[in-house]
């Protein structure tokens, strides 16, 4: 269990801000950060990471007390045993992959977890190259391996996934629940895209202007339905028509653009822009292979 | 008949004063990068100073203050036996001084030109912070460091008013190289004065043009 | 949509594939989904589920349906019917409930569909979505 309650002065681009958070994080929880860049996000991952101090309140993880103002505790980022994966990765330009993941490693620890991570992360070819020649997709996957190096207790991203194409991305997803799961981390990351909210985390806290305005499960945060519909995509409605009792639907899927009828009852409650999730059962689709 | 005294004694000094600079320079810079003390425009302003301040400035206060007749220089020469006017011990700590920007500088913006986000990974993976200065930012920054020590050993080669002001002209002692061509100048001795000058023309050409063609003009910005 | 509470009463499991028998009312009901109960905890018998089709997969047909191979059949009467050029919208009432149609106007012309006919409607196993 982790519990953050820590208020902090910012600067930001629009003036002053207090950020002011206090919730509690459930062990082994995937828990995604949602909000406006600016919100706070970044600075509540380096605050309990310890990149930052903040200027009242507590973090508790598993009873240990990590910052405390009132008792004037406050461990360095060195004693709090948490993996971070940068925006900007981060990798040491003078060392290998495999460098990087060696550098990781606590003193008397044993190099077995490399080969493991490796593994898994399948970085096998990439072991013997320096961090330049990589793509973006290669250095997050690097980066994220060589922050579960010392088996931390809690492993933040700070928007892993959004420089990548979409190909790249669903595959780092899946590194990540693969880890999240074999590892019983409790995982805290930045997203923006709902579509990769829903699928991977059970917890959200969603900021603006540094407090929390909602928190909860995705969807009941979304305020979605779940299915168990199996071809689902988040859109944006572009454009809608009334025709009798249907509606006309245009909408945009990442750069796709589908059209959809929708029955009354669905159609009348929507308007142009709204982020709409869209939901078949996976029977239906005809499959043409493109040459 | 050339007298190579000067020239091994000017060597000897560059490479000595370039060694301490370094152990000197590298946590100082490390410092000037990363603080965030209001004492940092002082500390830059003071390590910057030997920039533009005649050398004779500098050398002059050093010979008050390391002459015995006043208090630090007395203390000195109580306490450890140390007179360091008119010595090469004296000469030493001149050059260090004088030559001290130009290992700093490029050292420092080593340093700053570095993503600070590597610092505090290095730190989140549990490293100490001489661990990453030794592991991560020092070879990260080895153009930076080859820049300061060329140019400080080349800096104090070519030093005369310092040396002259605290070490005199003492042969086998403080006569370095700079030193004796102005002396067979003023004994209108134009052909030793020469071989001297051609020498160290010489070798700190080749010197530099190592540096040049190692680092691909990298060092142009430290040297306007 | 039309949404329809029921019961899971049984689940047969073959491969990733899960077939689901539910009971709406007294109807029996059938769903399949890409699905185990591994990988998806609320396929349990006895859990409470709702059940979701979408109005254009609702076909309707009049008298005896014994010989047609769809598994969801609720009979009901139809209660209002809303004809446009060329869809129609029938609401059907039922003992579980509204049942929503569309359908071509077309049909409803050659059907002879007007409001008080009893009707089937009828729903294919593969279109019937779950939710908890």
């Amino acid at each position: 269990m982790i519990k953050i309650n820590i208020q902090k002065k910012l600067t930001s681009a629009k003036g002053e801000m207090l950020l002011n958070i206090d919730t509690s994080i459930e062990k082994g929880s995937l828990v995604t950060l949602y909000g406006k860049s600016g919100a706070g996000k970044t600075t509540i991952l380096r605050t309990l990471g310890g990149l930052l101090k903040p200027d009242n309140g507590k973090i508790i993880v598993d009873n240990t007390t990590w910052y405390n103002s009132e008792q004037s505790i406050n461990l360095k980022p060195q004693k709090r045993n948490v993996g971070f994966v940068f925006q900007d990765y981060a990798l040491f330009p003078n060392m290998t992959v495999k460098e990087n993941l060696e550098f990781a490693l606590e003193k008397k620890q044993s190099p077995k977890i490399i080969t493991e991570l490796i593994e898994l992360i399948e970085l096998g070819e990439l072991q013997n190259r320096k961090p330049e020649t990589l793509s973006g997709g290669q250095k997050q996957r690097v980066a994220l391996a060589r922050a579960l190096v010392k088996k931390p207790t809690i492993l933040m991203l700070d928007e892993p996934l959004s420089a990548l194409d979409y190909e790249i991305r669903f595959k780092l997803q899946q590194h990540i629940l693969q880890v999240h799961n074999e590892y019983n981390l409790t995982t805290i990351l930045i997203s923006h895209d709902i579509s990769e909210i829903l699928r991977m985390s059970n917890q959200l806290i969603e900021l603006d202007e540094g407090k929390i305005i909602r928190e909860g499960k995705p969807s009941e945060v979304f305020n979605i339905k779940e299915y168990n519909a199996k071809f689902q995509f988040t859109g944006t409605i572009i454009n809608i028509e009334k025709q009798g009792f249907i509606y006309i639907l245009m909408v945009r899927i990442g750069k796709d653009i589908v059209k959809i009828v929708a029955d009354e009852t669905e159609g009348k409650q929507l308007l142009i822009g709204d982020n709409i999730l869209i939901s078949a059962k996976a029977f239906n689709p005809i499959i043409n292979k493109i040459n | 008949m050339i007298d190579w005294e000067p020239l091994i004694l000017t060597f000897k000094l560059a490479f000595i004063t370039t060694i301490l600079l370094l152990v000197i320079a590298i946590p100082l810079a490390y410092w000037l990068a990363y603080t965030k003390s209001k004492f940092k425009a002082i500390i830059e302003t003071l390590v910057s100073m030997p920039l533009v301040l005649p050398p004779t400035v500098i050398g002059f206060y050093l010979l008050v203050a390391f002459s015995p007749s006043n208090a630090f220089g007395n203390w000195l020469d109580e306490l450890f036996g140390l007179r360091l006017v008119f010595s090469f011990e004296g000469l030493i700590i001149g050059s260090i001084i004088y030559s001290l920007p130009f290992m700093v500088h490029p050292i420092q913006s080593g340093f700053s030109n570095l993503p600070k986000s590597l610092v505090e990974m290095s730190a989140i993976l549990g490293k100490s912070t001489s661990t990453t200065l030794f592991k991560v930012l020092l070879p990260n920054i080895r153009p930076s460091l080859l820049t300061g020590i060329v140019l400080a050993f080349a800096h104090t080669i070519g030093e005369f008013g310092v040396v002259l002001m605290i070490g005199g002209n003492i042969p086998g002692k403080t006569k370095v190289a700079s030193i004796a061509i102005y002396d067979e100048v003023e004994a209108l001795n134009y052909s030793l004065a020469n071989s001297y000058s051609l020498i160290l023309f010489g070798l700190t050409f080749c010197i530099l043009l190592i540096v040049y063609l190692i680092n691909g003009g990298y060092f142009k910005q430290f040297y306007k | 949509m039309n949404t329809l509470k029921g019961t899971i009463n049984s689940l047969t499991i073959s491969g990733n594939l899960t077939l689901i028998g539910i009971k709406v009312g007294h109807i029996n009901m059938s769903a399949i989904v890409i699905d185990t109960p591994k990988t998806a905890p609320y396929l349990t018998v006895e859990n409470s589920i709702s059940v979701i089709f979408k109005e254009t997969e609702v076909i309707l047909a009049k008298g005896n349906t014994d010989l047609i191979s769809m598994r969801n059949k609720i009979k009901g009467v139809i209660e209002k019917i809303i004809s446009e050029e060329l869809l129609s919208k029938i609401i059907i009432k039922s003992s579980v409930g509204n049942i929503t149609s569309i359908i071509t106007t077309n049909a409803v012309k050659q059907l002879e569909l007007k409001i008080g006919d009893e009707v089937t409607a009828m729903i294919k196993t593969n279109e019937i979505m779950l939710s908890e």
